[in-house]
């Protein structure tokens, strides 16, 4: 086991305050970057992530070279509000249209790679009540300033928006700790070291994202981790501690189905990986119970496990990019 | 006069242009609490923000109160004060985390007084996108312990030690757009605790209520016969007490203020009341103490002084109609140094000492360039008497 990634490859966002350092190497490497913000009904959030973001990172440090808001169909006035602080707002069913439609945020991350033009992206979730730009200098800092860096990851203390008033002051992290944390321990020790595996927030150079298959939904963190470790191993891995990051509760049933997919998510890729063997195929079906008039009743929510290919493997995207095929062995 | 007035609608688009920074310096400084005495992280950020944009000098003076100073162009003219209060009334654990929308900002103090600091923090920025230069230096102070008890400390000590002539002075204060404060009345601010516990004991359900005691107290002073002129007022603004409905209230406690354009007048009504509290407490066989909180003294500018007419210019000129009353603000600290100073509201809101608080961004942008305006008008000379 490579035990000492983590004191290797583990920075905190303060190493990478030096924006100018960061706006020179980006220059020096002739590479543009892209910031995308995946959304469904962030009318609270969106507008003070932009607002930051294009104030010390666009017109104070010329470190983003775009904003891309992609919105699985939000029912709130998110995209408006996007729209009228400058950000580049496009409807994930708008994007790459011949193809099946899907709504999940890996959807949204996988179009995010047609429509950016940055040689990095930048993903943030769009709930983050504390938004500040370290979010992402210190993301992107390690892909600047280490040549082996390929994917950096953030990680935090997680307090939680308790009502309206009150903040708590730890939790969060519970998928993490009793899903993530056992399944890596049990197949993948190394990958233990990953503080927060299933942080919304990410960078990583096209290069890999391009070439990595993204599941529509819950699975797409687990999977990008997973997919990049078993392909270029863990060394192109960092991880940035961003201190504090303040969003919304989930309730204990949105976990568990977020849960659920994690696990198809991480079944399938041990059975590609010969690591286990299911005799059987799984069912797509999660079931909880809620209590109604007339006893308990089953709510069921359905995962397909439908995962997007590797982009590069689709041919509106190697013509856009001028990329030629890509085998996925190579 | 007229030639900076002409330019001020020009200097609302052009300072739109920086709206993203304008309004995150508004969401940075807001999200880090800053209740009065606490206020050395929102000091520390403003600072840095300050060196960011680029200021000539950066420091604090002896209180901790931090400041930037943009040098002017003669060093022989004094400098044009530009404050904000840093300091609001949220405790630290509330949710501080603000809502930016298209038309407004939500949060814990966003009008009391993070707008205000927020613009502040700006304007070496925004004067670097007006192209302005001014013959003053312009000393961007935000103040510490403005707030209740704070009692203005931090103002106070800062013009207490600046040592040499301050040219002219504006306070900012989130709301309302319009607002022109040239004058501030003499006030103290007053509290009286009635605390009956030692004497009322666990089975004495029929004897004193400490509750019904401050009622008599404010009983008596509304039967002062206050003057119309000197104008003068007590307002009661605060009261709590009791503990359950069925229980004989032992603690109560009573916050008010003594307003009047009349130092002696203040003086007189606070020794009224001291006698109240003196007869009532002696009737009720209790120790009960007026304690003052802060107080400040009557000081004033002339309505036609230039300063005030050529801000009311200035907002008028941005079709906003000015509105002038008393402040209690750092204005009043100002006036009794006989430094010639206003306070502008920079936009509009409600709910301002609420959680909720509301600000309207577009009206900002007229805020801000009538800020600029009335630093012109300072810089033009129109305090030099």
């Amino acid at each position: 086991m490579n035990s000492n990634w983590l004191e290797k490859n583990t920075f905190h966002y303060s190493e990478f305050k030096d924006i100018n350092r960061l706006v020179e190497e980006k220059e020096r490497k002739k590479i543009k970057i892209s910031l995308c913000l995946p959304t469904l009904n962030e009318e609270k959030t969106i507008a003070k992530e932009i607002i930051i973001m294009k104030s010390e990172l666009m017109s104070r440090y010329p470190l983003l070279d775009e904003i891309v808001v992609i919105d699985s169909g939000s029912s709130d006035r998110t995209m408006e509000i996007a729209s009228s602080y400058g950000a580049d707002v496009y409807k994930a069913d708008d994007i790459l249209p011949k193809l099946e439609k899907f709504k999940g945020k890996g959807e949204n991350l996988w179009k995010a790679l047609y429509i950016t033009k940055g040689d990095i992206i930048v993903y943030l979730d769009a709930d983050i009540k504390n938004i500040h730009h370290r979010f992402v200098y210190a993301l992107v800092g390690p892909l600047l300033l280490f040549d082996n860096i390929k994917y950096s990851k953030g990680f935090y203390d997680r307090p939680i928006a308790k009502g309206k008033k009150k903040l708590r002051p730890t939790g969060g992290g519970r998928v993490t700790e009793l899903v993530i944390r056992p399944l890596f321990s049990l197949f993948f020790p190394e990958l233990t070291q990953i503080i927060q595996p299933l942080s919304g927030e990410y960078a990583g150079y096209r290069e890999l994202f391009e070439k990595i298959p993204f599941p529509i939904g819950y699975g797409i963190e687990t999977s990008i981790i997973l997919d990049t470790y078993e392909k270029w191993g863990l060394d192109v891995i960092a991880q940035v501690d961003l201190e504090r990051r303040v969003h919304r509760n989930q309730d204990t049933k949105s976990l568990g189905k977020m849960s659920f997919v994690i696990l198809k998510t991480f079944c399938k890729r041990l059975a590609k990986l010969g690591l286990a063997e299911l005799k059987s195929d799984v069912f797509n079906e999660m079931i909880q119970y809620k209590l109604g008039k007339d006893g308990y009743l089953p709510d069921i929510y359905i995962d397909k496990s439908f995962e997007r290919p590797p982009i590069i493997e689709i041919s509106e995207y190697r013509e856009k990019y001028k990329k030629t095929a890509w085998v996925a062995d190579e | 006069m007229e030639k900076y007035l002409d330019k001020l609608p020009s200097y609302v688009e052009t300072i739109k242009l920086i709206k993203e920074t304008i309004i995150a310096n508004i969401v940075f400084i807001g999200q880090i609490p800053a209740p009065t005495f606490k206020e050395k992280r929102r000091a520390n950020f403003f600072m840095e923000r300050l060196v960011e944009f680029q200021v000539d000098e950066c420091t604090t003076d002896g209180y901790r109160n931090p400041i930037g100073i943009i040098r002017g162009t003669s060093p022989l003219k004094p400098p044009v004060f530009v404050v904000a209060h840093l300091d609001t009334i949220f405790k630290k654990d509330i949710d501080h985390n603000y809502t930016v929308k298209k038309k407004t900002i939500t949060g814990a103090g966003v009008l009391d007084n993070s707008l205000g600091v927020g613009i502040l923090a700006s304007l070496p920025l925004i004067f670097r996108k007006l192209n302005l230069r001014f013959e003053s230096d312009i000393v961007l102070a935000g103040v510490i312990q403005s707030l209740g008890r704070g009692n203005l400390r931090g103002i106070r000590h800062l013009l207490k030690t600046w040592d040499t002539p301050i040219r002219g002075a504006i306070c900012l204060e989130g709301v309302e757009l319009g607002r022109l404060n040239y004058y501030s009345e003499g006030m103290i601010r007053c509290e009286v605790e009635c605390d009956i516990s030692l004497i009322l004991g666990p089975l004495q359900k029929f004897k004193s209520n400490a509750i019904l005691i401050l009622n008599e107290v404010i009983n008596q002073i509304l039967e002062l016969r206050l003057p119309q002129r000197p104008r003068s007022r007590v307002i009661i603004g605060k009261i709590s007490g009791g503990f359950k409905h069925g229980t004989i209230a032992s603690k109560a406690k009573l916050g008010f203020e003594i307003q009047s354009n009349s130092d002696k007048m203040v003086k007189s009504i606070y020794n009224d009341i001291n006698d109240i509290i003196e007869d009532i407490s002696h009737q009720n066989e209790i120790e009960m103490k007026l304690k003052t909180i802060s107080n400040l003294s009557a000081a004033s500018i002339k309505y036609n002084h230039p300063l005030v007419k050529n801000a009311g210019a200035v907002i008028e000129s941005l079709g906003i109609k000015p509105i002038c009353e008393p402040s209690e603000s750092e204005l009043s600290i100002f006036l009794s140094h006989k430094i010639p100073a206003v306070t502008l509201g920079i936009t509009q809101g409600e709910n301002i000492h609420l959680e909720k608080a509301m600000m309207e961004i577009e009206p900002m942008y007229k805020g801000i360039a009538q800020i600029v305006g009335a630093i012109m008008a300072i810089d033009g000379g129109v305090c030099d008497e």
